[in-house]
């Protein structure tokens, strides 16, 4: 019914797609499998209007089209439901299923009782319980995806977009889902189904197609494929790359830590995080998206408060009220999120570097024009920042060159605890091996850095010890030989780490062994293991099978291309 | 690729380079015309006043600039005014030797109401334009509450001198330049050489990105209403002393003039662009071409539609593709 024939798609410099293709026939529901920032997302998006291509071409029920807008999407029987939600939090129930949908009686007034029964029939379908008046926004997000859902579905589609809809939902929730769908499938509805969790993947689609790189690589019945082969292909990556993990333990570990967090809670994404990071270290935050690692970041910073648990900081237990008070008792923080939270665009690229200068001192301080220059101009030569010239708005630069402006802003301060929150979210793989340069020179002369990667290999290359997060607890610490891709794709998938098996039994869940040897714990909120291939499922702790040693990457957003998209909401 | 733009919008990115340059050669055109239409307009006392109302709105907006560029607004700026030079006539009150007590009770009765403009706008986050106009509301009522609706005294004699004298003997050169001497280096300082300006152009142009980066975004900006606040009573007390003696809401049209000038001077109303030299030209084309309507011998009524549609046609010509940013 639709084919997407050799896509191409670039985002400026950013490739996000090149040569991939799907097809999906009425009745079939395709799994639609890559890692982070791997085109699919991207893929979706096309097809739902949101994005065009650069190249390619859509075909939809045999002649070509041209998706431009998620008018056209509609028209032509595309529903989506969106990872983000398309839900409008001041707005109703009722009114966010009918947007754009509402049926009509004479007059093109809206016929409100032949709504209200549809709004009844769909709830009902999918079990939700609320009253069709309320407000989006007071519902809890697992009930917020299931009226996305039934928003998409009000709509009868022919072809069903639905981008990681189980990820915050419950078991139940996610069963009736699934009956829903395979009704739907029974119907003739095509559906397109992106999801993190592959036990899934097994138990409700046909067909799978995965992309890498934004190239599809591999397609075909679900039964040609296990779990190993679809993370084989996932990944693409070989077993021996696991070698160069070999890791960089430089960090000196004796004495008190530099920053030490205990059972931190953080509602509603986090419910126990505790980590330790001692001077020199580098230490690294996995874990799949949203496991509460920016929200442990902005903790830390002072950025949203916390309602449990305690950070000591340099031997001081610390609560700071505003990033400022963090940022005077020597922290530095550095956003991924660029445009949003971290450069100043329409401001220069010498102010953009002087930002951390001007953030700390006497408000009425002079400061002199040569000093600032001159302060500008070092950084600029010793970061090797690409620019024009030191007046060009910094939104003239490359996405590269712009976190690297962001990074000197703060190096230069010489922080104590510098916390970096997916720093190279977006940023291309040569910029991105500098910045990592900086911050293990930064380490080795006494600095504790703290820093979030989205990208496993990353993680694996840069950091002393990794935190996994999964589902607001950490779920593994890995270091020394148990950085290993598998592990921390499996402690990233909410299994425990592969410490567990010659663990003693853990004593209390933060038991927080410097030896080398993680933590782990069970993990209430696991991916459900019930499913009928859950026996499929990659389980790291048999390390040695290929399949596994992927596994990692199989979050990762794919080098070069894959940050583009990683930063589009 | 610029071959092909339309004149409009040539004249867009021609803006957008500088708009200080702009404003200073719309004055210039502006002047002309008002020379063409009324020749004796042309001689060294009027020019001598044009940078008599050209300095005073100029420093009425140097608050508002720093407001603008921090990314709020200021509405009050003639509320205070007019309150501040109600002030100096009845401090005064005619008597030479109080311009002391005067200038610290003026600037503390602005800063007082910058901030409770910047408290309101910015701690409780109330949308800054409503905000100031109501408290502007409050304070211009207060002036009828205080002065029974007639407020008394004149500046002293010293004080109109200070303002009015004709420095060397010549027509041009109003002793009010005197008081830019004090004026502009300090608002230079504010916004371009200290720490606080910086960081006024970092909350403007990102206030999520300056918080993060560890500003004091609430305390900076709240700042800069006090700051307006001062520098609009500063303004208020000078053109007190030009006037002589004053009516309450005097200089409120000022609230409008200082932003209109401020935008023509090229500070973005979304915050984080702008120059207080922008502004000081601004203010020159502002007082020209209010000159030039006089000149024209339209009556007050029809010259503030004119300045209304101005307005109008300079936001367009000024706005900003908006910054959707993925």
């Amino acid at each position: 019914m639709v084919e997407l024939r050799d896509i191409h798609k670039h985002f400026d410099a950013v490739v996000a797609l090149h040569g991939a293709g799907l097809t999906v026939a009425p009745g079939e529901i395709r799994a639609l499998l890559g890692s982070n920032g791997s085109g699919k997302s991207t893929l979706i998006k096309i097809l739902a209007g949101l994005v065009e291509p650069t190249g390619g071409q859509v075909l939809f029920d045999g002649a070509p089209v041209h998706i431009r807008n998620g008018r056209d999407a509609r028209s032509l029987g595309i529903a989506t439901t969106f990872q983000e939600l398309s839900l409008i939090p001041m707005m109703s129930v009722r009114d966010n299923i009918l947007l754009g949908n509402e049926p009509l009686a004479r007059l093109g007034l809206v016929d409100r009782k032949s709504a209200d029964r549809r709004i009844e029939e769909l709830l009902d379908r999918f079990h939700i319980k609320c009253d069709p008046d309320t407000y989006v926004q007071a519902l809890t997000p697992s009930v917020q995806t299931m009226v996305e859902v039934a928003k998409a579905v009000a709509q009868n589609p022919r072809l069903l977009l639905l981008d990681e809809v189980t990820a915050p939902l419950h078991y139940d929730e996610v069963e009736l889902l699934f009956g829903s769908m395979r009704e739907l499938a029974a119907e003739g509805v095509a559906m397109i189904y992106v999801t993190h969790r592959i036990s899934e993947v097994f138990t409700i689609c046909d067909t799978v197609t995965v992309v890498r790189n934004g190239e599809t690589v591999a397609q075909g019945a679900v039964g040609d494929f296990s779990t190993d082969t679809i993370i084989y292909h996932m990944t693409g990556q070989r077993p021996e790359a696991a070698a160069s993990h070999a890791g960089s333990e430089t960090g000196g570990r004796e004495g008190e830590p530099m920053l030490d967090v205990r059972n931190l809670e953080l509602l509603p994404k986090a419910k126990d995080l505790s980590l330790k990071a001692y001077k020199g270290e580098i230490v690294g935050i996995g874990g799949l998206e949203g496991q509460g690692q920016s929200e442990f970041m902005r903790a830390l910073l002072g950025a949203t408060p916390f309602q449990g648990g305690e950070i000591v900081y340099d031997g001081q237990p610390r609560r700071f009220r505003s990033p400022a008070a963090a940022v005077r008792e020597g922290i530095g923080f550095i956003s991924g999120d660029r445009n949003r939270e971290a450069i100043f665009a329409l401001r220069t690229v010498e102010e953009n570097l002087l930002a951390g200068k001007v953030a700390k001192g006497r408000l009425f301080a002079y400061m002199s024009a040569r000093s600032i220059r001159a302060f500008a101009r070092d950084a600029v030569g010793k970061y090797a920042i690409k620019i024009g010239s030191l007046r060009h708005a910094a939104n003239s630069l490359s996405g590269g060159n712009q976190q690297k402006l962001v990074v000197a802003r703060w190096i230069a301060m010489s922080p104590k605890l510098l916390l970096l929150d997916d720093p190279t979210k977006g940023v291309d793989i040569h910029s991105r091996r500098e910045i990592h340069q900086i911050l293990r020179r930064c380490a080795q002369e006494g600095m504790t850095v703290v820093m979030s990667l989205s990208e496993t290999e990353e993680l694996l290359d840069n950091a002393d010890r990794i935190y996994v997060f999964y589902e607001g607890h950490v779920n593994a610490v890995l270091s020394g030989a148990q950085k290993t891709p598998e592990a921390l794709a499996a402690a990233m998938l909410g299994m425990s780490g592969p410490g567990a098996a010659d663990a003693p039994s853990p004593s209390g869940p933060h038991s927080d062994s410097l030896s080398g040897r993680s933590i782990s714990r069970s993990i209430p909120g696991a991916p459900s293991p019930s499913g009928p291939h859950s026996d499929g499922f990659p389980v790291a702790s048999s390390p040695g099978f290929p399949g596994a040693a992927d596994a990692s990457a199989a979050m990762s957003p794919a080098t070069g291309g894959g940050g583009g998209k990683g930063a589009t909401p | 690729m610029k071959d092909n733009l339309t004149p409009l919008m040539r004249a867009k990115v021609f803006v957008k380079e500088s708009p200080a340059r702009m404003a200073f050669i719309i004055a210039i055109l502006l002047y002309v015309a008002t020379v063409a239409v009324s020749p004796t307009s042309l001689n060294a006392n009027a020019i001598g006043s044009i940078i008599m109302m050209t300095l005073l709105l100029s420093f009425a907006s140097a608050g508002q600039t720093i407001v603008l560029i921090g990314g709020g607004m200021d509405f009050s700026v003639g509320a205070v005014m007019s309150s501040a030079a109600i002030l100096a006539t009845t401090i005064m009150n005619h008597r030479d030797g109080y311009f002391l007590p005067l200038l610290i009770s003026a600037l503390a009765m602005g800063a007082f109401v910058g901030l409770c403009n910047g408290v309101c706008a910015v701690k409780i986050g109330l949308p800054p334009m409503i905000v100031t106009l109501a408290i502007s509301n409050v304070v211009t009522r207060m002036q009828y509450v205080l002065t029974q609706g007639s407020p008394l005294g004149y500046v002293s004699d010293a004080f109109f001198r200070s303002v009015t004298t004709r420095l060397f003997g010549v027509q041009f050169l109003p002793s009010i330049i005197l008081y830019a001497f004090i004026v502009f280096p300090l608002v230079f300082f504010l916004l371009n050489r200290s720490r606080f300006g910086k960081q006024v152009y970092l909350i403007g142009n990102n206030p999520l990105a300056a918080r993060l980066d560890g500003i004091e975004v609430s305390r900076v900006q709240i700042l800069t209403y006090v700051f307006s606040g001062m520098f609009s009573a500063f303004a208020g007390i000078l053109g007190a002393a030009y006037m002589q003696s004053v009516r309450c809401q005097t200089f409120d049209e000022y609230a409008y003039n200082s932003l209109i000038a401020v935008i023509i001077g090229g500070t973005a109303l979304s915050g984080g662009i702008g120059t207080y030299t922008g502004s000081i030209a601004g203010s020159l084309v502002m007082v020209v071409l209010s000159n030039l309507l006089t000149a024209m011998q339209l009556s007050p009524t029809k010259r503030n539609v004119v300045l209304g549609v101005l307005m109008v046609l300079l936001l367009v010509l000024y706005n900003r593709e908006k910054n959707v940013r993925q």
